[in-house]
């Protein structure tokens, strides 16, 4: 239990320190990404460290999932600015309302799902950790 | 007009993320409770208080479940002749009273009240306080007659009230029927979010800890204190829950205390029930709101969670009054700072899907269960807020109906049980 604990809390204290410095990179990367899109990816930063990377799990599947998490969120972004862009280019500023007010939903459709396969992930490398230890 | 739009969007979006932060903060508390050393103490097992317990379960036409509940009762560990359970037939059109006398003709720890056409089908408030002046018990146990019990739930349960300071104690639901439609497996979603996290986490930080109406129960002594059920609210059980803070006792939850219940099959018994449940805890935050912040026996983190949990199913109708103001301001061309709470509308919009919790919390707590095939359903529970919006909305218009015509619109509807969960229950 103790040995868990130790390994729980060096988790966090790294994945903090990796979570910094994907905001920093972020904050710096604001002329690229929309201030919605980098507001969204701290705060799912942040709930995935404090949260993820305490759960069972090698350190680097959890990091892994982290950055794999923030490069879909910022293409998921892309994709929907790029669509935007074209739609009001063509059909009107209609569209761009339309962003507006859909963006935050279809920005959750990401969050939520990836969390969903994390911890699947998670969950699917600790249920191996246990079968091989019973064998 | 735009500056007041702006401030009601602004305060809005300020008490969704107070809500957001509140079930981020219960998921901590949970995580930490789950890796912490647990201290060796009394358990079930070992227990010697073994007080006289009155089991109530209050029945309406429910001929297909209740035979189940019946059956799981016989099988408790608890000693019989500690054990009172009494049924209370309310009104039944069906066989339930049949059902029931069949088991009472051999089980002489189980009773049965049969309440007429006249005197029954009032409410479940009303049935219990039936069952109540016949209860003997120093414990009242309180049953749906839809759930199945574990075997040694009742010894779980009473080891509680060792405490003087509690003065009632409540069980994990956990869903019976779960495999057998999207709507089961969402409910049982909103369980794992409401029981395994919120639940174990308010115990956990000393908040308000919520009665919720079955697989749980009180001191007698403090019950008939209180006057027993209040008959004119809907939710009962949060209307106690507050009475039993406001008293100065504790509610401890026992997440080891498992009972099964069968869930709502369909999206229109899932729309009378949670209609039923919005309604009455907004009474609650009407009778209760301003007792809370005055009281003298509950301290200031237990004032706050106790307002946030009254205000609980105003926010679905808030969450859209936000969404409208928003959208608005968007076309009155406000101010661009904006957007950025307009950016925390969506994460705090999952902070009351379902049972009104988040999506991080329901995955940690499906993880914590082992539930590892729930994962793939979280992002459904969107469906379950977007349905939960009309329906707040019209409790709360019933509601202020009721109030402005002075008239008592508190009917009882009766969700509807199919006995489809039987199945699930391994001999």
């Amino acid at each position: 239990m103790h040995k868990e604990n130790t390994s729980r809390i060096r988790h966090l204290l790294l994945g903090f320190f990796a979570g910094l410095t994907i905001t920093y990179i972020i904050i710096l990367s604001f002329c690229c990404v929309s201030s919605e899109a980098a507001i969204l990816l701290m705060i799912f930063d942040f709930l995935f460290v404090s949260l993820v990377f305490q759960l069972d799990g090698t350190f680097v599947k959890k990091i892994m999932l982290l950055l794999v998490g923030n490069v879909i969120g910022l293409l998921w972004n892309s994709v929907f600015y790029s669509f935007a862009y074209v739609a009001v280019y063509y059909f009107g500023e209609f569209f761009n309302v339309l962003h507006i007010i859909l963006n935050p939903l279809l920005n959750l459709v990401w969050v939520v799902s990836f969390w969903s396969i994390s911890l699947s992930v998670l969950a699917s490398s600790k249920n191996k950790g246990a079968s091989e230890l019973d064998g | 007009m735009v500056e007041i739009l702006e401030t009601l969007f602004v305060v809005l979006t300020v008490l969704m993320v107070a809500y957001l932060i509140r079930h981020f903060i219960f998921t901590l508390a949970v995580l930490n409770h789950t890796y912490k050393r647990k201290k060796a103490a009394v358990t079930a097992k070992n227990m010697t208080y073994q007080p006289l317990v009155s089991i109530l379960i209050p029945a309406h036409d429910e001929q297909r479940v209740i035979g189940r509940i019946l059956q799981g009762m016989t099988r408790l560990t608890y000693p019989k002749d500690k054990m009172q359970v009494i049924v209370i037939d309310d009104a039944s059109k069906d066989n339930t009273g049949d059902i029931v006398e069949e088991y009472a003709h051999i089980y002489n720890y189980i009773k049965i009240i049969h309440r007429n056409q006249r005197e029954g089908g009032k409410g479940k408030a009303s049935a219990l306080n039936t069952g109540l002046k016949q209860a003997e018990g120093e414990i009242i146990l309180c049953f749906d007659a839809d759930y199945y019990p574990q075997k040694d739930i009742i010894e779980k349960l009473v080891l509680e009230f060792t405490d003087p300071n509690v003065g009632a104690v409540q069980g994990k639901v956990t869903v019976l029927n779960e495999p057998q439609n999207l709507v089961t497996r969402l409910v049982a979603l909103e369980r794992i979010g409401g029981y395994r996290v919120d639940q174990q986490a308010r115990d956990s930080l000393g908040l308000i800890t919520q009665f919720g109406g079955t697989v749980g129960g009180f001191r007698r002594s403090l019950l008939k204190s209180l006057g027993g059920w209040d008959e004119s609210i809907l939710a009962e059980d949060t209307d106690l829950t507050f009475r039993v803070y406001l008293a100065g006792y504790k509610i401890r939850y026992v997440n080891d205390a498992e009972c099964y219940e069968e869930a709502v099959e369909n999206w229109r018994d899932y729309w009378k029930q949670r209609h039923r449940w919005a309604k009455g805890h907004m009474q609650c935050f009407f009778k209760h709101s301003l007792k809370v912040l005055k009281s003298g026996n509950l301290r200031f983190k237990e004032k706050i969670d106790g307002l946030l949990l009254l205000n609980v199913y105003f926010m679905p109708v808030l969450m859209l009054l936000s969404w409208i103001t928003g959208t608005s301001l968007f076309f009155l061309k406000s101010s661009q700072w904006l957007s950025m709470f307009w950016t925390l509308i969506p994460i705090s919009l999952y902070s009351f899907v379902g049972n009104f919790a988040p999506f991080f919390e329901v995955g940690v707590g499906a993880y914590l269960d082992g539930r590892t095939r729930a994962y793939w359903l979280i992002p459904f529970l969107i469906f379950m807020f977007l349905y939960n919006i009309p329906i707040c909305t019209k409790a709360l218009a019933d509601l202020l109906i009721s109030k402005i015509s002075g008239k008592n619109g508190n009917n009882w509807e009766k969700t509807t049980r199919s006995g489809n969960g039987n199945s699930y229950i391994l001999n």
